[in-house]
C-alpha cells in the first residue's frame, strides 16, 4: 500500500496505458487469418504448346466465351445477326446507351458495315436493347 | 476528499481493465466464432461495365483473360480479339511481349501463318512489284532498331463524358517495344515508286464476314507518300528481340513511331502504291479527328454536321502515376517512390511534374532513361506524405515541342486523343 501511493503516477501510467490496449483490442476487431470464399475463374491455365521444326507458325485457338446477353425477349436476334461478325461482348461492354445512339448503331451496321438484317429482326433488336442497355434500364 | 476520488476512480479503471483483459483473453485463446460471422461475403468486383459517366477505373473493368502467348489481359471482346494491358505493367519503358494490348477489328485473323507461302507484297504504282519472303526481311536489308509506343487511337475512350460508342479502353490500350525490321522506305526504294503516286496503303491478313466491298471484310490503311512519319517507319518482323506474338501481328507488322496505332497495320501481306488518296472507310469517315486545336468538338457540332474532320495522326504527350495505384493505405510519414511514365508523338518528353494537392504546386519529377523519342520514359519523385487524409496525386508531362497535357478532358465522337492531366487519390493513415 505505501508502494502504491509512493508510485501512484507510475501506476496510473501504466493502467492507463493497458487500459487502451484492451479497449483497442475490444473495438478493432483486427482481421487476422480472414479469408471469404470465392470460385475460381472458369480457365486453368494453358497447356505449353508443341511446335514443330516446319514452316508453319501455329498458335491454339482463340478462347470464345460463353455470351454474356441478359435473357429477354429478342435476345435470340441479337446472337444471330450481331453475332455473325462480332460477339455479343460489343454490346455488354458499352456503357449504358440513350435509344438514339442505339439505333444509329444498329443502322450504321446495316448501311455502313453491310450488316443484312431483316427490319422485323432490326426492330426485334433494337428492342431487346432499350429493354436491357440505356441508361434507364441496364442492371448487368 | 482527493483520497475518495481517486479511489473511486481507480476502481472504474480495475473495472475497465479487468473487462478489456477479458475480452482480450476471450478473444485470443478463443478464437472461434461462427464461420458466416467472419465472412460478410466474397471479395468485392468491379462492376460488369461502367457509365453512363465516365469510368472511374485506371484500367477498363473487363474481365480477366487468358489468350495464345499472353498472360492474363483484360478482355474487352473475344471475337475480333481486344485486351488490355493491366496497370502495373507500365513500371517498365518496354512492356513484355506477352503483356501488349492486342486490338483486331474484323475477326477472321491468324492463327497460323505457313512461312513458306506467306509473302509481303510490294504492288500498285510502283516499277518493279515485290513477293519478299521473311528471310528476304531478314538477309537482303540492314535492321534496324527503334523503341516506340504503340498506343489506340481510342485508349482511354471510356473516359469521355458524354461517353462514345467504342471499345470502352481504360488507359492501358498502349506499350511499348524494341521493334527491329526494315526502313519502310528501303522497301519502296526497292519496287520503286512511279511519278504520280500520292499514298501508300498497308494491308494485313485479317479478314471479316462481311460482304466484300464492305468494311466488315477487310481493313486498310494508308499514308500519304511525302509523310516524313515514313522516313521513320519500319517494317518489324521483331519485338523486343522475339518473333511477333500471333496477336500483335506474326510475322511482320507497320510500325509508325509517334503516330496512333491505328496505322501500325499487323500481319502485313501488301504495301500498295497509290495514285490517288484512299477513301476506304477505315481512312475515311474512321479514325478521323476534328480539325481543331485539341481535336476537341461538341455533340451539338457533330450533330450539325458543322465539324471538318481530319485524320488522326500523331499522338499527343501523356503521362501516369503506376505507383502508388491507390490500392495500398501509406502510413504517414513513410518516404514513397511515385513511379510512372510519359511520352510523346511528337518527340521527347522532357519534363515531367508531379503535384499533391488539386491546385497544388509541381514539382519537377526525375527522368529514367531515354530510349528515344517516341519511346516510354519512366520518371519517379521521393514524395513523404505528412497528414492521415486523402491526397489527391498529379501528373503532367511537356514534350519537346513545348506540349504541356492540358487538364481539361476533350471530347470528340471517336472518343480519340485523350490527354488529360491523371490524377491518383492515395489514402494515407495515421501512424503513431
Amino acid at each position: 500500500m505505501k508502494w502504491l501511493s509512493a508510485n501512484r503516477r507510475k501506476v496510473w501510467t501504466l493502467a492507463i496505458a493497458l487500459a487502451f490496449v484492451a479497449v483497442g483490442a475490444i473495438y478493432a476487431d483486427l482481421q487476422i487469418g480472414y479469408y471469404a470464399p470465392t470460385n475460381l475463374g472458369a480457365s486453368s491455365q494453358p497447356a505449353p504448346v508443341v511446335n514443330q521444326s516446319n514452316d508453319a507458325y501455329k498458335i491454339a485457338a482463340f478462347p470464345l466465351y460463353k455470351t454474356t446477353l441478359v435473357p429477354g425477349p429478342g435476345r435470340q436476334d441479337v446472337e444471330s445477326y450481331c453475332n455473325t461478325c462480332h460477339t455479343p461482348s460489343y454490346v455488354t461492354m458499352q456503357p449504358p446507351l440513350p435509344a438514339a445512339t442505339w439505333k444509329a448503331e444498329v443502322d450504321k451496321m446495316g448501311k455502313t458495315y453491310g450488316a443484312q438484317i431483316p427490319t422485323e429482326s432490326q426492330a426485334s433488336i433494337l428492342n431487346y436493347l432499350d429493354s436491357h442497355y440505356t441508361p434507364e434500364t441496364r442492371k448487368h | 476528499m482527493e483520497k475518495d476520488l481517486s479511489h473511486s476512480s481507480r476502481r472504474t479503471l480495475l473495472k475497465i481493465l479487468g473487462a478489456g483483459a477479458g475480452a482480450f483473453a476471450a478473444k485470443r485463446l478463443f478464437p472461434l466464432r461462427a464461420y458466416a460471422q467472419q465472412t460478410p461475403g466474397p471479395p468485392k468486383r468491379l462492376p460488369s461495365f461502367t457509365g453512363p459517366g465516365a469510368n472511374p477505373y485506371w484500367n477498363s473493368v473487363g474481365q480477366i483473360a487468358s489468350f495464345p502467348q499472353k498472360a492474363p489481359l483484360i478482355l474487352l471482346t473475344d471475337r475480333p480479339v481486344q485486351l488490355e494491358t493491366p496497370r502495373h505493367y507500365f513500371l517498365n519503358a518496354i512492356t513484355p511481349n506477352d503483356a501488349f494490348f492486342v486490338r483486331w477489328h474484323l475477326e477472321t485473323i491468324p492463327n497460323e501463318v505457313d512461312l513458306s507461302t506467306w509473302r509481303l507484297r510490294v504492288e500498285g504504282n510502283v516499277n518493279k512489284p515485290l513477293g519478299l519472303s521473311f528471310p528476304d526481311l531478314l538477309r537482303k536489308f540492314k535492321p534496324v532498331t527503334a523503341a516506340a509506343v504503340d498506343q489506340c487511337s481510342g485508349n482511354s475512350r471510356s473516359r469521355f463524358e458524354p461517353r462514345v460508342v467504342g471499345g470502352q479502353w481504360g488507359n492501358g490500350a498502349m506499350g511499348c517495344a524494341q521493334w527491329t525490321g526494315v526502313h519502310f522506305r528501303e522497301i519502296l526504294d526497292m519496287a520503286g515508286v512511279k511519278s504520280g503516286s500520292v499514298q501508300v496503303q498497308l494491308q494485313g491478313l485479317e479478314r471479316g464476314k462481311g460482304p466484300k466491298g464492305m468494311p466488315s471484310y477487310e481493313f486498310k490503311k494508308s499514308l500519304d507518300l511525302k509523310d516524313s512519319v515514313l522516313d521513320e517507319a519500319i517494317i518489324a518482323y521483331s519485338m523486343n528481340g522475339e518473333p511477333l506474338p500471333m496477336l500483335n501481328g506474326f510475322p511482320a507488322r507497320l510500325v509508325v513511331p509517334g503516330y496512333f496505332a491505328t496505322y501500325w497495320v499487323k500481319s502485313l501481306e501488301a504495301i500498295r502504291v497509290l495514285d490517288k488518296p484512299d477513301d476506304n472507310f477505315w481512312m475515311n469517315p474512321a479514325y478521323r479527328v476534328p480539325d481543331t486545336p485539341r481535336g476537341e468538338t461538341t455533340p451539338a457540332d457533330v450533330a450539325a454536321k458543322k465539324v471538318k474532320m481530319i485524320p488522326i495522326t500523331r499522338m499527343p504527350v501523356r503521362s501516369f502515376i503506376v505507383s502508388p495505384d491507390g490500392d495500398t493505405k501509406i502510413p504517414a510519414g513513410l518516404p514513397l517512390t511515385i513511379r510512372g511514365i510519359a511520352f510523346s508523338g511528337y518527340g521527347r518528353v522532357t519534363k515531367v511534374e508531379f503535384s499533391d494537392a488539386a491546385r497544388g504546386a509541381w514539382r519537377v519529377a526525375q527522368l529514367g532513361e531515354d530510349l528515344g523519342p517516341y519511346a516510354f520514359r519512366t520518371w519517379q519523385i521521393q514524395w513523404t506524405p505528412e497528414k492521415p487524409r486523402k491526397y489527391q496525386l498529379a501528373v503532367r508531362a511537356t514534350d519537346e515541342k513545348g506540349n504541356v497535357q492540358p487538364d481539361e478532358g476533350v471530347w470528340n465522337p471517336g472518343g480519340y486523343l485523350w490527354n488529360k492531366i491523371e490524377r491518383q487519390e492515395v489514402t494515407v493513415g495515421v501512424a503513431q
